[in-house]
């Protein structure tokens, strides 16, 4: 066969997405090839890809070619590290809703539309959203509704009013609803004072109680030969944009947010702590480095100096809002925040449990940080040293983890309320349970700390 | 077509462009009355300090 499909894409009759020889293609497949060549002679294709809203690609000949009903292929520009929308903060999902009504409106203007809104269409590529779906735009029938406008509502303006009105936390919903929040739950776990909003009425909890009203009727029927001008749908798209931009929310308040600012470092061990970083990464000069427990991003970029992209995790909404702004406002290109719960990280899900990779499959990095993060796994979360190391050999082939012990006041913090049960956690303990893994490459006490800096390598029987 | 659009999201899409196109119509003759008046009835001090 020679080539492999793309899990994710299978949705869509006009075409897929499948790699050959590691280079990533997307067919167009025949049932499309009118629309995609007046797409791509429409002159939008030009401005989205100049604007950096649409990933650019490059046609290639047939011959690289999945199937034989394909009139094209295109070579699009691989996207560095694929993330989902349950992966991402507040502001990255609504600065990802606007790039969806932006390109809908640069749309609409040339007489095109987008025939879908997902979100999984959407990825951040050099610190800012970019639509990888080609095949998403298409021309316009004149009077024709937007057929995307329920799946934007449900997987953008819904969750953002959720996590802005209600709890920051509703995003993990989407984990749950690969194709978006119904509207009908939506709207019941929404405050009351929502109703009061404008927007929120009429395209939430209005179209869930449309959704109920219409469930089983044709829509030949209900709309009554009722037709959609392009000033209507640039009205309804300019609206939800409103909508979107004035949801906010504060990230403050979480335990991690003010971690940084609020350690126990002095200005000599933060020092020390860094050299060590980008000493052992200057070594290894990894393309893309994996920093768990990255809080607001200060270490991942010390890491960004020795390395192509740092994909910067963290299991607290506030801190990885806080870093994402941060790459905003000052245009970084190579830090990539995105919200894990390394306890229970994003597993392979969707249908065959393969349509989504888990982060694991989306690995291993070329390096992987862990600092001060070892005490919150193996004391706050009860994880033995030995499973730490197991599952930590299987994310990236170097790992740099701090070795954090009893005697620091963050561990002390984490067992004022409780039993030491922990009489492995020692530094032995620690490299005892990493070296049936790794292989120690080096070791060296942070100045002005008692906490100690591993280098460390995947032994080759452990990647098995 | 290959997302299903559900018929109660296209009714309360044609609501919705509907309600929205009066409320912009309502909001541009607002404005265009403001600034009639504006222009009809001369801000004090406009012509101070011209010789």
């Amino acid at each position: 066969m020679g080539w492999q499909a793309v899990e994710g894409s299978f949705r869509d009759p006009s075409g897929f997405v499948y790699s050959r020889d590691g280079t990533l293609y997307r067919q167009i497949n025949t049932s499309f090839r009118q629309r995609f060549e007046a797409f791509l002679a429409s002159g939008l294709y030009d401005e989205l890809v100049r604007d950096g809203l649409l990933v650019p690609h490059e046609q290639v000949g047939l011959e690289f070619s999945a199937t034989n009903d394909a009139c094209a292929v295109i070579r699009p520009q691989r996207v560095a590290f694929i993330s989902y929308p349950y992966e991402w903060s507040f502001g990255q999902l609504q600065d990802a809703a606007s790039l969806t009504l932006e390109i809908q409106e640069r749309a609409l203007a040339r007489g095109f539309t987008l025939r879908d809104s997902s979100a999984y269409n959407v990825q951040f590529q050099g610190g800012r959203p970019l639509l990888i779906d080609t095949l998403s735009l298409e021309p316009l029938e004149e009077g024709k509704a937007w057929v995307a406008y329920k799946q934007f509502c449900e997987q953008f303006l819904l969750p953002l009013t959720l996590m802005s009105t209600r709890d920051v936390r509703c995003s993990t919903l989407l984990r749950s609803y690969l194709d978006g929040i119904p509207l009908d739950l939506g709207s019941r776990l929404l405050p009351r004072r929502t109703w009061l909003s404008p927007s929120s009425l009429l395209h939430i909890h209005l179209h869930a109680l449309a959704q109920s009203r219409y469930a089983g009727s044709a829509v030949t029927s209900a709309a009554k030969g009722r037709t959609m001008s392009r000033k209507g749908l640039l009205t309804l798209v300019k609206n939800l944009g409103g909508a979107v931009r004035r949801l906010s929310w504060r990230p403050a308040g979480t335990e991690w947010a003010d971690y940084t600012t609020d350690n126990n470092y002095s200005e000599t061990a933060a020092r020390s702590k860094r050299n060590l970083v980008v000493t052992h990464l200057r070594e290894s000069r990894p393309g893309i480095v994996w920093d768990l427990g990255a809080n607001t991003g200060e270490y991942s970029r010390a890491a960004r100096e020795a390395a192509g992209l740092v994909v910067s995790f963290d299991v607290d909404p506030a801190a990885v809002e806080r870093n994402y702004r941060r790459v905003r406002a000052e245009g970084e290109t190579g830090i990539l925040p995105l919200l894990l719960d390394l306890t229970n990280p994003s597993p392979a899900q969707g249908w065959a449990g393969r349509e989504r990779l888990s982060v694991e499959e989306r690995g291993p990095a070329e390096a992987v940080l862990a600092l001060a993060l070892i005490h919150h796994l193996a004391i706050g979360h009860n994880l033995p040293l030995e499973r730490v190391a197991s599952y930590l050999v299987r994310l990236g082939k170097l790992l740099i983890i701090e070795f954090v012990p009893k005697s620091d006041p963050q561990v002390a913090r984490l067992l004022l309320s409780r039993p030491d049960i922990f009489p492995g956690y020692t530094k032995e303990g620690f490299e005892k349970a990493f070296s049936r893994h790794f292989s120690i490459r080096a070791a060296a006490q942070i100045e002005d700390s008692e906490r100690w800096l591993y280098c460390m390598s995947a032994s080759p029987q452990a990647a098995t | 077509m290959y997302i299903d659009p559900t018929t109660g999201s296209l009714v309360l899409q044609f609501l919705a462009a509907g309600v929205l196109s009066v409320l912009a119509m309502a909001s541009r003759v607002r404005e265009a009355v403001k600034n009639f008046f504006k222009h009809l009835i001369p801000r004090r001090g406009r012509w101070a300090g011209k010789p």
